[in-house]
């Protein structure tokens, strides 16, 4: 009978996220679930401030009541921290599109472009999730399904960000506070989501319906993550942590 | 284009705007860089005006004053009146006496004004006012050579007074088209006057040979009420139809002002006011309701009516969640306002309904439910964006939790499986 570490093969330690890539991860953790928080209150804003008495007797008046209105400028403040979050959404994303091309470490194309046996890999990949078997292997670079799932969800932040600036510059009149640039940028690059979306309103719902695709991903990414350290025993769920993880260099049933 | 904020490329602009200068948009039309000459060219224009549609000096002056007294408008109102007229087209103070001449002007322009597929509910709410104001007035007055509604020809007489204008003021009339222009069927769900034309070659033939051409209400601007959904008679706004510049006022009704506000204009420069990329005049429309509302303090403090009639709404709350479409709505009602400059809906106490924003039968409803209520348009799906996304989010729950469940079973079984068998391959994978 041959003994455990040979069965799996030696543990070996791989290098998965940079500092700068983990500094990222938990900054757009951070900022989706702000902007998931605020954006709600804007679509629905479910806390009512203010003194009058047929609104003051649900639970939420009552606790957080802060009284005049000069005192509880409770909308403002969840716009002022959706667009704070907006911001740390729009430099991440910029910033990741230029590491998946130019990361020294890690460079996301080799795995996302779907061309040769990329495309493959990520349906084993898929297979292994309902069969249990033939894992494949995952070592220094993402695994191409995971890319492919990550650079969607880039996607997906990427329309919110367009139709969140047609939004955003529905209340300049022409110049800001930085120069006519940069209202002229905003309508010049989201323009379009007035056509396709049928004016503002839509380009409204469709912000808030994206929303849910986001958090959709949240909880599948987050799943798959533990599941995957719970299946592989590769520590996967402490890449954004430490920036390691674990790899056998035998698997399990190859 | 800096100041707009609806589609469309730099190149589809009627007017040509451009981007560096867009936004110091000039009531005037940049006509000139020099304060003195642009006085001048006023004043030539208006000198040549007078002469053209006034017979001597006591016909210049007496006219204005003769309509007026009719509804008992003093020559102070009116003074009054002008001086609000030249603030809200963002003129300097001293073009106060040239924006009473222009009115004056105004009244003897040849002007046409075509009914479309419409309530008429324009005409109505600039002439049946019971207190009008100077704007309503000179509506009412203005040389109508051709408006169904009032003028006193009919039949084959009131279409040949329309012809006949066409030809003998070419160029020089003034164009009113109010009502979306069906085009299905060639036009034939609208067929006006004795000849029984179509609407459709009507408003064509008339915007060709117009000085300018305004289509006032929404219907006509963006095809309104005609042209909601599913649009039985594919309706459309005036400027689908003729490949001429086409300023639009929309609003249901339009506010008289801004009318009158965009004819005085076009008397002074001879020109169109600087539009947006839906054609709307930017003196008028340049800002959002939401942004210029008075209860905005009460939406920014999270201060809201939730009923009709609470208490809330006896403060004056913000209308957000009774369906508000003023964040989405581009007007000056706020700051025009309507029924003789005195009130607006919010004021009134309901929400904006989006009337002057293209297709808004279709995109601002439910009129009184917050926008995140309202309907996606998916084939298919009859849901609200929340009901829809909960929808897709519990339905991703579910296939997670039974991908969890699954897991854990086959992992036991195999589990078992492999103690059983305990064998396996060895296949060296390679090591990075
Ligand atoms: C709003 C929440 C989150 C978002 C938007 C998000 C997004 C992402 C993205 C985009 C990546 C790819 C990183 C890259 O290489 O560019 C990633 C990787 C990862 N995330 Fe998250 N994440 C979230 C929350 C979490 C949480 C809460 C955990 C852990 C409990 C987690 C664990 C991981 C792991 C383990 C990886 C590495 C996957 C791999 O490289 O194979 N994430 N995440
Ligand atoms: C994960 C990212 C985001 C989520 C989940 C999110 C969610 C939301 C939601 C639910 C709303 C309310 C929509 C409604 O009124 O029905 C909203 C409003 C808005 N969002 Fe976002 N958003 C995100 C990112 C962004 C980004 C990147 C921008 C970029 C500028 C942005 C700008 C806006 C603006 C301007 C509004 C309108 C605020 C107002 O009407 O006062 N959002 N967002
Ligand atoms: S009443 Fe309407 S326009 Fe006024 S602040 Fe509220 S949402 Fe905006
Ligand atoms: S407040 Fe809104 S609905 Fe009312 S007239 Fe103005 S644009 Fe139309």
């Amino acid at each position: 009978m041959q003994n455990k570490n040979s069965k799996y093969g030696e543990i070996q330690l791989v290098h998965r996220m940079t500092v700068i890539k983990r500094i990222i991860h938990w900054s757009f953790f951070a900022a989706i679930i702000n902007n998931i928080i605020t954006g709600f209150y804007i679509a629905y804003p479910f806390l009512i401030f203010g003194k009058t008495p047929t609104q003051a007797d649900s639970l939420s008046t009552g606790i957080l009541n802060s009284g005049e209105t000069y005192q509880a400028f409770i909308m403002t403040w969840m716009r002022e921290f959706h667009f704070i979050g907006a911001v740390i959404i729009d430099v991440i994303f910029f910033v990741w599109l230029y590491l998946a091309f130019f990361s020294w470490k890690e460079p996301l194309y080799k795995s996302f472009i779907p061309f040769g046996d990329k495309l493959e890999e990520a349906w084993r990949m898929l297979k292994h999730y309902f069969t249990l078997k033939d894992k494949p292997k995952t070592d220094r670079y993402q695994d191409p399904l995971n890319a492919i799932i990550f650079t969607l969800f880039h996607l997906l932040i990427l329309l919110q960000m367009l139709t969140g600036f047609q939004m955003y510059v529905a209340s300049f009149t022409g110049t800001s506070a930085v120069g006519a640039w940069w209202p002229w940028l905003l309508h010049f690059s989201t323009d379009w989501t007035l056509v396709v979306f049928g004016g503002l309103t839509g380009v409204t719902l469709v912000h808030l319906f994206i929303m849910w695709l986001i958090m959709i991903f949240i909880v599948y990414h987050i799943y798959i993550e533990v599941w995957r350290s719970i299946m592989w025993k590769e520590g996967d769920i402490l890449i954004p942590f430490g920036g390691y993880k674990y790899m056998r260099n035998k698997s399990e049933s190859e | 284009m800096a100041s707009e904020h609806h589609s469309d490329s730099n190149d589809s602009n009627p007017n040509g705007n451009n981007p560096d200068t867009d936004f110091k948009w000039d009531p005037l039309r940049f006509i000139s860089k020099k304060p003195d000459e642009v006085l001048k060219k006023v004043d030539d224009r208006l000198d040549a005006l007078e002469k053209e549609y006034f017979s001597d000096k006591k016909d210049k002056e007496e006219n204005l004053p003769n309509i007026l007294g009719i509804y008992g408008v003093s020559r102070r109102d009116f003074l009054k009146w002008t001086a609000f007229l030249t603030s809200a087209l963002m003129l300097p103070y001293i073009f106060k006496p040239r924006v009473a001449r222009a009115a004056n002007i105004l009244t003897r322009t040849p002007f046409i004004w075509l009914d479309m597929a419409d309530c008429m509910g324009n005409t109505e709410g600039f002439l049946r006012t019971a207190h009008p104001t100077p704007a309503e007035i000179i509506l009412n007055y203005v040389s109508v050579n051709y408006m169904e509604s009032i003028m006193a020809p009919a039949g084959y007489q009131a279409e040949a007074r329309r012809t006949e204008t066409v030809k003998k003021y070419k160029g020089k009339y003034i164009l009113v088209v109010e009502g979306a222009i069906p085009t299905g069927m060639d036009g034939k769900f609208l067929t006006i006057g004795a000849k029984g034309d179509t609407g459709l070659k009507i408003a064509k033939e008339t915007a060709k040979h117009a000085g300018v051409i305004i289509a006032v209400g929404n219907c006509a601007a963006y095809g309104g009420i005609p042209a909601a959904n599913p649009n039985p008679t594919s309706a459309v706004g005036l400027s689908s139809v003729t490949d001429r510049s086409v300023i639009n006022i929309p609003a249901c009704p339009a506010n008289p002002v801004n009318l009158v506000g965009t004819l005085v204009e076009y008397i002074l420069i001879g020109k169109a006011p600087q539009l947006d990329s839906i054609g709307r005049p930017l003196w008028a429309y340049s800002g959002r309701l939401h942004d210029n509302c008075y209860r905005r303090g009460h939406f920014e403090a999270g201060e809201y009516v939730r009923e009709w009639g609470d208490e809330g709404a006896k403060k004056q709350y913000c209308l957000y969640m009774m369906g508000c479409k003023g964040p989405f709505t581009w007007n000056n009602c706020t700051i025009a306002e309507y029924n003789q400059d005195i009130s607006f809906p919010m004021r009134a106490g309901h929400g904006c309904i989006g009337c002057s924003q293209p297709a808004f039968w279709d995109r601002m409803t439910p009129f009184e439910k917050p926008n995140a209520d309202a309907k996606i348009i998916i084939p298919g799906v009859e849901a609200t964006a929340d009901e829809f996304g909960v929808g897709l989010f519990a339905a991703a729950g579910a296939g997670i939790a039974a991908h969890a469940i699954y897991t854990g079973i086959k992992k036991k079984k195999e589990h078992k499986k492999s103690k059983n068998e305990d064998s396996e391959k060895n296949d060296d994978n390679k090591k990075e």
